[in-house]
């Protein structure tokens, strides 16, 4: 068989399983298609090539990811693998342990065929601020892939690898999965354990899969989730399950925030917003257009203290006596993060900034409360438009916050949520739906991205490459 | 601090001359003290906290190493430990507490922050009483230790295995004011950990650290107050250590002020180090009002609740303290001496308790019930407690029904019990020599119940039986009992 690299999970499985292929020729064909491709688009930032190929020979193909390609994103924790976080202060670092999703997804028989690349330490939306060069959009090269989890985004839509995991702080798994037309599942914080997946913003940092279709996604995050031992933060529940299927949306009533659409909104990706609220009708949910949902704007400078904080702290442990390299390999983005986080809580500013930061955090988890008492899930675009072009977040150093304003209230409050293909632009490149819930609800979201799926075929284009 | 409470410690004012003013002084000290809990393991991983002479960085995981991605998972017995420690320094319990980070930076500090507790400690508003005066406790909240820097030949090693001991920091307002007050106050803490076995509070192995924050109010004659520059004094190793050291930085302070008459200010504390060698502070480090530690709340651990149902819970664990071991002590009409002294370690006070117990075996025992059945009044003057001692220091080598005799003998005779013993041959023989000779006896003599024994070993009750018939009752008959065995075997 040929171009086993495109199959979904679901597909592989059966494939896997009914002896069509075998592992080792899974794994193989997408470690072909990344070295015949990503030298371009440079997804990843290692890849495990022969260790991948023995782990796919012993393999048992009855576990629920057994024999499976994965793309992991640079910043999770893998034993005697290089981890970089994309940055060079971490640039010969071999991890001593294997984060808890990795342990779960080795135990599940998953084969890691390498590490996607990301922005330095998660800081970005478009993985330009990478040290190891930005990742391309494989729709259009010429385009920024988003990012943090750029990588893994990208290595999905351009069919490198089966499935991916990525981590979202506030949109690093729905934006890039929107700009390159992939599922991309951020669970609630605390369903999928934080244990060895590099801190960027603690209090926000949700690890979930990357994947080309809901269920691949659903199915992932059913691995990767469950309360962890070695998490406090932790949501004490077992895995996650898939709910049952909706035969339709009758009954659910569905939220249209009427300021997720700011005025820099791309025409087309409103048009695309409006064309999904009439499928969604279609399938018989009611759409309640809300009318007071507070101004995502707000969650920006939110964001942005309240990260700049914990970052500051985070990177703290990089002090130039262990890992190698010292502080001047920090990045021209992580260095100006380091600077205002540690401005934003010393004395003096602390109230000022941090405290009411976290005050506003607070009105913004009510609003959602409330909005959540009118309608059952809430819908809008992920990003005002769709890829923007390489270079664009060169001497932008609010980018990502600004990138990522749609989704940015949402991680505040700890909300699960999922991007979903929805529509292209006039030049092909994808436009991201999302959806969100109220913490926990995961099954909404998902009986409601599956619906809007099955009967939709976006999910089913791929770049041309 | 009022003129009462100076002249109830019997400090004696200190008049010095600074050009034509006289002047009084009264030293204001405050402590620090960390204690490392005796938990198995560390505070926020599986780790064990056991770290005195081990191995370096042998007791370390990814967690207390700092590696990136690891995460801290609090200790519930160190946090109950805490908040058992807040209970018996008198402390409010928070119902809602949360860890905090603090952040600096220092070569053995893994994360670059110390995860500790600030706005919300686990404990709150505690006292100690010394010698009537009360001394106000702050806090005592939880946090972790910090690894070991180790110079060697002029270059600094790491230690990771004291990375996320548990801690707690015991944070007293500066209401103490002399040095041997601080001594005594030391002292009263150490007992009370000890006495709620949390930790060996050894001072000396560093599971017991103070860190003293001295400065002097001044008086003039004329009416005028000034304070002397706060400083906090580091590495004090040991209690007489810590009285010194409070003693030579208020002299030093009084000259200092003497010599160049700046008074205390927001931005010029210092930290000064103790040289125990030459009985010295020495500075080590000025402007420490200017240190900011940016704290913030601990992302990674939510909130921790501490209900009143489970506070009372904990509170049931407090055994009695000393302090109301003294009182209770007192009332027995002990002296202040005696009571003190029998208070300040536990193992004294209890063995005190277990002799009154068996005193009071004895009165209940033997005597009330002979004066029961002869429905006769207690004699004050029969009871002779030098002959109850004596019955207790034989009381291993007596049966029970001998001790109740001897009781007896002396009350009703005055007779010496030992002698009494003696002569009526009271005591067991526990002389292995002597009851296997009395045993080999029962054997030769009983080959029947040799043979049950062998069938049924409870049948050994009939031998022991025989055994104390032949030695007349003298032998011990637990002693006897494994020597039959023994030879049976």
């Amino acid at each position: 068989m040929t171009d086993l690299n495109k199959l979904t999970l679901k597909e592989a499985r059966e494939g896997l399983l009914s002896k069509k292929f075998t592992a080792v020729e899974l794994t193989q064909s997408c470690l072909d298609r990344i070295k015949s491709l990503d030298k371009k688009l440079n997804s990843f930032v290692t890849v495990t090539g022969e260790d991948a190929l023995k782990q796919a020979q012993s393999v048992d193909i009855n576990l629920p990811l057994g024999g499976i390609p994965i793309a992991v994103k640079d910043n999770y924790l893998t034993k005697d693998i290089r981890t970089t976080a994309s940055s060079r202060v971490l640039d010969n670092y071999l991890a001593q342990y294997d984060a808890t999703t990795i342990k779960k997804l080795k135990n599940a028989g998953a084969i890691i065929i390498g590490k996607t690349n990301l922005d330095a330490w998660a800081h970005g939306s478009s993985t330009e601020t990478s040290d190891y060069g930005p990742t391309l959009n494989p729709w259009n090269m010429e385009h920024l892939p988003g990012g943090s989890s750029g990588g893994s985004a990208a290595a999905v839509a351009a069919d490198e690898t089966i499935i991916s995991v990525g981590s979202e702080t506030a949109g690093s798994i729905r934006q890039p999965a929107s700009w390159c037309g992939v599922v991309g599942f951020k669970p609630t914080y605390g369903r999928v354990s934080r244990y060895g997946v590099i801190a960027m913003k603690s209090s926000t940092d949700s690890p979930g899969p990357i994947c080309k279709t809901v269920d691949d996604a659903a199915n992932l995050l059913e691995i990767m989730s469950g309360s962890d031992p070695f998490d406090a933060t932790s949501i004490d529940e077992p895995p996650w399950k898939k709910p049952e299927l909706r035969q339709n949306l009758k009954g659910l009533k569905i939220g249209l925030p009427l300021s997720y659409f700011p005025p820099q909104t791309q025409p087309e990706v409103k048009e695309a917003i409006l064309g999904a609220v009439e499928t969604l009708k279609k399938l018989g949910a009611e759409i309640i257009e809300l009318s007071d949902v507070l101004d995502p704007k707000y969650s920006i400078a939110v964001y942005t203290i309240l990260q700049r904080s914990e970052v500051s702290s985070n990177l703290a442990r990089f002090d130039g006596i262990r890992y190698g390299h010292d502080r001047s390999f920090f990045g021209t983005e992580a260095k100006r993060r380091i600077m205002l986080g540690t401005y934003s809580l010393s004395a003096g500013y602390y109230d000022a900034y941090y405290l009411k930061a976290q005050k506003v955090r607070t009105l913004i988890c009510q609003d959602f409360d409330n909005q959540f008492k009118k309608v059952d899930a809430i819908i809008g675009p992920v990003s005002p438009t769709t890829a923007l072009k390489i270079g664009a977040s060169e001497g932008q150093s609010m980018f990502g916050e600004i990138q990522d304003m749609l989704v940015e209230p949402s991680s505040i409050a700890g909300l699960p949520g999922i991007s979903i293909p929805c529509a292209f632009d006039k030049i092909g490149l994808p436009i991201g739906l999302q959806i969100m819930a109220p913490q926990k609800r995961e099954d909404l979201v998902y009986q409601i991205a599956k619906l809007f799926e099955d009967n939709t075929d976006y999910h089913l284009e791929r770049p041309k490459l | 601090m009022n003129q009462n409470i100076f002249l109830v410690h019997h400090v004696k004012p200190v008049k010095i001359v600074r050009h034509d003013k006289t002047m009084k002084t009264t030293p204001i000290i405050g402590l620090e003290v960390h204690v490392e809990l005796k938990t198995k393991s560390k505070m926020f991983c599986g780790c064990s906290a056991d770290h005195f002479h081990v191995e370096a960085n042998t007791h370390t995981c990814p967690v207390c190493l700092g590696l990136p991605g690891a995460l801290p998972v609090p200790n519930k017995t160190a946090c109950e430990w805490c908040v058992k420690l807040g209970l018996a320094l008198g402390c409010s319990i928070n119902e809602e507490s949360f860890f905090e980070r603090k952040n600096y930076f220092y070569p053995d500090l893994a994360k670059g922050y110390q995860i500790t507790q600030l706005q919300k400690p686990f404990a709150v508003n505690g006292k100690l009483d010394i010698d009537g005066h009360e001394i106000r406790i702050n806090r005592a909240h939880m946090e972790e230790d910090t690894g070991k820097s180790v110079h060697v030949d002029g270059s600094t090693l790491l230690d990771f295995n004291r990375s996320g001991v548990p801690l707690v920091e015991i944070v007293s307002e500066p209401d103490l004011i002399s040095a041997l007050e601080a001594k005594k106050y030391l002292n009263k803490l150490q007992q009370i950990i000890r006495y709620i076995e949390v930790s060996d509070a050894d001072i000396e192995k560093g599971s017991m650290r103070c860190e003293p924050t001295v400065n002097v109010k001044i008086e003039t004659d004329s009416g005028e107050v000034v304070y002397t520059p706060l400083a906090e004094i580091k590495n004090v190793a040991s209690l007489t250590g810590v009285m010194n050291a409070i003693d030579f930085e208020i002299k030093r302070q009084i000259d200092q002020y003497q010599s160049d008459g700046v008074a205390k200010n927001s931005t010029n504390k210092t930290t000064r180090g103790w040289d125990a060698d030459k009985n010295q502070t020495f500075l080590q480090r000025e402007k420490e009002g200017s240190a900011d530690y940016r704290y913030f709340p601990e992302p990674d651990i939510p909130p921790i609740t501490f209900t009143k149902v489970q506070v009372e819970e904990i509170r049931k664990t407090l055994p009695e303290l000393p302090d109301q071991k003294i009182t209770k002590y007192k009332s027995l009409s002990l002296s202040d001496y005696d009571a003190n002294l029998l208070a300040q370690d536990s193992v004294f006070s209890s063995a005190f308790e277990k002799a009154l117990n068996n005193s009071a075996n004895l009165l209940n025992g033997a005597i009330r019930t002979a004066l029961n059945e002869n429905q006769s009044e207690i004699d004050l003057n029969k009871i002779n407690a030098t002959h109850f001692q004596d019955i207790f220091s034989k009381k291993s080598e007596l049966s029970s029904t001998a001790i109740k005799q001897l009781t007896l003998e002396s009350y009703n005779s005055g007779t010496n019990p030992l002698t009494f013993a003696k002569d009526n041959n009271l005591f067991q023989v526990s002389d292995t020599g002597a009851l296997e000779q009395f045993a080999k006896e029962v054997i030769e003599a009983n080959p029947k119940a040799i043979e049950d024994y062998r069938k049924n070993p409870l049948a050994i009750g009939f031998l022991v039986g025989q055994l104390m018939k032949v030695s007349k009752g003298s032998a011990n008959p637990q002693t006897g009992k494994e020597i039959l065995e023994k030879l049976l075997k």
